[in-house]
């Protein structure tokens, strides 16, 4: 008797069938590759596993190689694995928090985190980041001055500079005239609404305590309360158009803004956009921040040391800072590029006197970590 | 006036195809731009190099791929497991319908930035978990199902059972009819469904970006590029999808033609 | 065999097995430790603790009622333009698209081969301050001489209508490719002028997929953030914004975790009134 499927019996095996499907999903599945890297004292690993922010290290067009990387590839016979999966100190910041709360290796070596926000020292304070072998770094002497004691690392055991950028003032000519203040930026009535302003408050409210003449350094809880208050006003009325992460390029070289709070490193970039574009330290002084080398909790110390004693060779900082045009933390790698590069070795946002670097402060680490002060400024900006 | 009220229609249709689609000339006209710097924004000549070059920027061609292979992948099991979902929801009456209709809305209505965390906070507990394409797609065919099931239930609301019903009656078993008869009339739904899958997978963010470890798909490297300025070949990679997407589709319709033809002759 | 005809009530379970283990797994169980941490107080730095901290709710309502209610109102209006955008659309494809309906389809997507970034990037491009858009709305004296459309609500709006239109659009489509046009001609027959035919026929049996449409828009958009982050101002803010400055900004996991589950409950209760209000099992399963 032949037996007939019911559509019961029909949709059960497709259950079935489903199931089966399921499988591929897992099956296809190739986990990324991750090379077992653990050197041990002294020894190098295999593969230096390195997250890095987009377009921050040096790069040949043609070849779509890293020179640098490639240098200390051969050199050291240790293979990178260059990750640019760094696009926002806080975001990159809640996706280790777990691991890291856990115990757990982030699977990485080396990564950049920004100053001037609060993940840097909480990771240091958290004791999520390992000790740099400092045997191993004997180039840390060519540190600037400037960054040899900061407040969040104050020996220097956990981090290293990568590179620094100054917060400024831009605007384009051609719609206004030059706005060099944070007075001009927000009270010129012609700028309504045509100016932007930084999402983050290290920037913006340290450009504005420095024009409400506080110091950003070390901010009092009145100090930031005016500043506070400047900002929210000037938002309020309209004044300012929006609060901007690194969005502002595209407004700003199209002219939809006529000036805007902005990045040293950037302007380089937009300028072939809209070669009239000025950027400049504010009259009442400016901003600095420094992108760190840290080594997260479970990377390998000592090949993560022995890259940072690479990096702080002056020529190889010469090409590095060549190459992604924002400001070097190494002493002489502006000698060593003036050979090479006399152009670039002469160009202020890369290489800035001593005068301009005066002009900038840096922002105070303990109101970074106040999270009521943290908990105002997001409500600034809408939550 | 006939004239207007006959293509009053097309020619609403045409305007909301050029609204869909005016944002992706401008992408595939910029994808030909010529910009001295890092920088997209500003149209500063005509070039071919970016398409000559269109393998010059490390890590884009990884992404791009690696981005396809998790939205085909996810699409089709999260095709296939939204359909039985569906087909259980609309045709059978079962304990605990509304819990599961409660299931299939809340994966939508969750912040994706919650939603993947926690599920990045599940992969950690469980120790044994690579971060990387496993857990993304995972990830991907996880909030996809909802979609399926919603579109694929709609048709099925409406569906006549009556055809399968006359199909049996002529003798026609449960497979035979369930291939012929059921599977060509919800075809447009699961196809559908299949579509939206894709479009969320490929085009996902927060979600992908918790559980990616370190592997970085189409949206994670473009959101990274743009910090410092979106290169135009991810124009130019945006365009090729584009392009090939519908060439396949031309193709399908052109082959169909081809088998028509004889029965028509 | 056997086992197929013993078991016969299992069937729906079956089916539903595979799907739902994957969402009870790799949703549900998340979502039970989102609901853990919602109840958790305490910061980062002192660290959390679970003690059924039922305030946290009260509190998130009370300080962010305001943003829900905006994020409510965004999603909606942007569901009710997708809505009119795309139902024509979708009648054009299934009724006019002949044997390129497949390929219209996939052009509805296209927008999502190039990520949300760079379609958004184009779209500040058209309506920049100094476009051609923005200055025909201005001569037109739509805007006023200072007028812009980027940051504002209706940036906002239009983004997110934007970037839903194919989850309202397919599954409309879908609905309306299966009506059976002999049904429109028999209408016409019977008299019918063919906004009757229209009226009458094609858009009832059109409403499962106006539903379904509805449905896929509206409830994720309601905790979109991306849309108001880039193209609007604070006073745009959306509850999506807000969780995720409470995740990334504050650290405040049990404050994100709290806004999230309100959020989720205020749309499933949207849900429900309008699933009551559109009707019965027919038109929603």
């Amino acid at each position: 008797m032949r037996e007939q499927l019911t559509r019961e019996e029909l949709f059960r095996r497709a259950a079935f069938g489903a199931a089966l499907v399921s499988v591929p999903g897992f099956a296809a599945a190739c986990g990324s590759s991750k090379s077992s890297s653990s050197g041990g004292k002294n020894v190098l690993a295999k593969t230096l596993r390195f997250s890095n922010w987009p377009y921050y290290i040096d790069v040949d067009e043609k070849t779509k190689k890293r020179p640098t990387l490639e240098t200390f590839k051969k050199r050291f016979g240790v293979d990178v694995r260059y990750t640019e999966d760094i696009n926002s100190n806080s975001e990159f910041f809640g996706k280790i928090q777990g691991q890291l709360s856990r115990g757990q290796s982030t699977d990485r070596d080396l990564a950049v985190l920004t100053d001037n926000e609060r993940f840097l020292s909480l990771m240091i304070d958290k004791g999520w980041t390992e000790k740099l072998d400092k045997d191993a770094i004997p180039n840390i002497a060519n540190l600037v001055d400037v960054q040899k004691h900061p407040g969040f690392d104050p020996d220097r055991d956990y981090s290293l500079p990568w590179q620094s950028g100054m917060t400024g003032i831009a605007y384009n000519p051609d719609l206004t005239k030059p706005i060099t203040s944070i007075d001009q930026l927000f009270e010129d009535k012609s700028l309504k609404g045509q100016i932007t302003v930084l999402n983050d408050f290290a920037d913006t409210l340290g450009l504005v305590l420095l024009a409400n003449g506080d110091d950003p350094s070390k901010i009092t809880d009145d100090a930031w309360k005016s500043a506070l208050d400047r900002v929210k006003a000037a938002s309020d009325s309209g004044q300012i158009r929006q609060f901007t992460g690194n969005d502002y390029t595209g407004p700003l070289s199209k002219g939809d803004l006529k000036a805007c709070v902005a990045w040293s490193g950037d302007i380089v970039q937009l300028l072939p956009d809209n070669p009239k574009l000025k950027w400049g330290i504010p009259k009442d002084g400016g901003m600095i921040w420094t992108d760190n080398m840290i080594i997260p909790k479970g990377g390998d110390v000592y090949t993560a040391s022995v890259y940072m004693n690479y990096v702080y060779d002056p020529e190889v900082a010469a090409k590095l800072a060549a190459g992604i045009a924002y400001v070097t933390p190494v002493k002489g790698a502006k000698e060593a590029l003036a050979k090479t590069d006399p152009e670039t070795a002469k160009n202020e946002l890369i290489f800035p006197s001593d005068e301009t670097l005066s002009k900038v402060h840096l922002i105070d680490p303990d109101a970074l970590k106040n999270q009521s002060y943290n908990e105002q400024w997001q409500a600034v900006l809408g939550a | 006036m006939k004239f207007v009220r006959r293509h009053l229609l097309t020619a609403y249709a045409i305007a909301a195809f050029a609204y869909l689609l005016v944002p992706i000339a401008i992408v595939i006209a910029f994808s030909f731009n010529d910009p001295g710097g890092r920088y997209n924004y500003t149209w500063q000549g005509f070039t071919l190099d970016q398409w000559r070059n269109w393998d010059g920027v490390p890590g884009l061609r990884d992404a791009m791929t690696l981005s396809l292979e998790i939205a085909v992948l996810a699409s089709i099991v999260a095709t296939v497991l939204g359909t039985l979902i569906a087909m259980a929801l609309v045709r059978y009456g079962f304990r605990g319908r509304g819990g599961t209709n409660v299931i299939i809305f809340l994966p939508m209505a969750t912040p994706e930035v919650v939603l993947g965390a926690s599920l990045l906070t599940l992969f950690l507990n469980v120790s044994v978990v690579t971060f990387g394409f496993t857990t993304i797609l995972i990830a991907h065919i996880m909030f996809c199902i909802s979609y399926v099931v919603v579109t694929v239930k709609a048709r099925l609301i409406g569906f006549d059972r009556s055809l399968e019903e006359a199909a049996m009656d002529l003798g026609a078993n449960e497979f035979t009819t369930f291939r012929k008869v059921t599977l060509p009339l919800i075809a447009p739904a699961i196809l559908a469904g299949l579509l939206l899958s894709f479009a969320l997978s490929i085009d996902d963010f927060v979600v992908t970006y918790f559980n990616a470890g370190s592997e970085v798909t189409f949206p994670l490297f473009v959101w990274g590029a743009a910090q410092r300025g979106v290169p135009p070949q991810v124009n130019v990679m945006g365009t090729v999808i584009f392009i090939v997407a519908l060439s396949f589709m031309v193709l399908n319709v052109l082959f169909q033609r081809r088998r028509e033809s004889p029965a028509q002759a | 065999m056997g086992f197929f005809h013993r078991h016969r009530g299992l069937t729906p379970y079956l089916l539903l097995a595979p799907g739902l283990v994957w969402l009870a797994v790799f949703f549900l169980v998340p979502l039970g430790f989102l609901a853990y941490q919602s109840l958790q107080s305490g910061t980062f730095d002192v660290g959390y603790a679970f003690d059924w901290a039922w305030g946290n709710y009260w509190d998130a309502l009370q300080r962010y009622h305001a943003w829900l209610l905006r994020s409510l109102t965004y999603a909606g209006l942007a569901t009710l333009l997708a809505l009119v955008i795309s139902y024509p659309l979708a009648y054009w494809i299934a009724f006019r698209g002949g044997r390129w309906k497949n390929l219209l389809l996939v052009m509805i997507i296209a927008p999502f081969f190039v990520t949300y970034l760079i379609r958004t990037l184009a779209w500040e491009t058209i309506l920049a301050d100094q476009g051609p858009v923005v200055g025909l709305l201005r001569d037109a004296g739509i805007l006023g001489d200072n007028g812009r459309l980027l940051a504002t609500s209706t940036a906002v709006v239009a983004g997110i209508t934007y970037n839903f239109l194919p989850f309202m659009a397919l599954p409309i489509y879908v609905a309306l490719e299966a009506i059976d046009s002999r049904l429109i001609e028999a209408a016409e027959d019977l008299y019918a002028s063919r906004v009757q035919a229209f009226l009458r026929v094609t858009l009832p049996l059109s409403l499962p997929g106006v539903v379904a449409g509805t449905l896929l828009t509206f409830i994720p958009a309601a905790g979109d953030f991306i849309n108001a982050q880039l193209l609007g101002t604070p006073k745009q803010a959306m509850i999506g914004n807000v969780i995720q400055s409470k995740f990334y900004n504050l650290i405040d996991y049990p404050g994100a975790a709290t806004l999230s589950f309100t959020l989720m409950a205020a749309v499933l209760v949207l849900i429900a009134v309008y699933v009551r209000a559109v009707g019965t099992e027919k038109l929603t399963g």
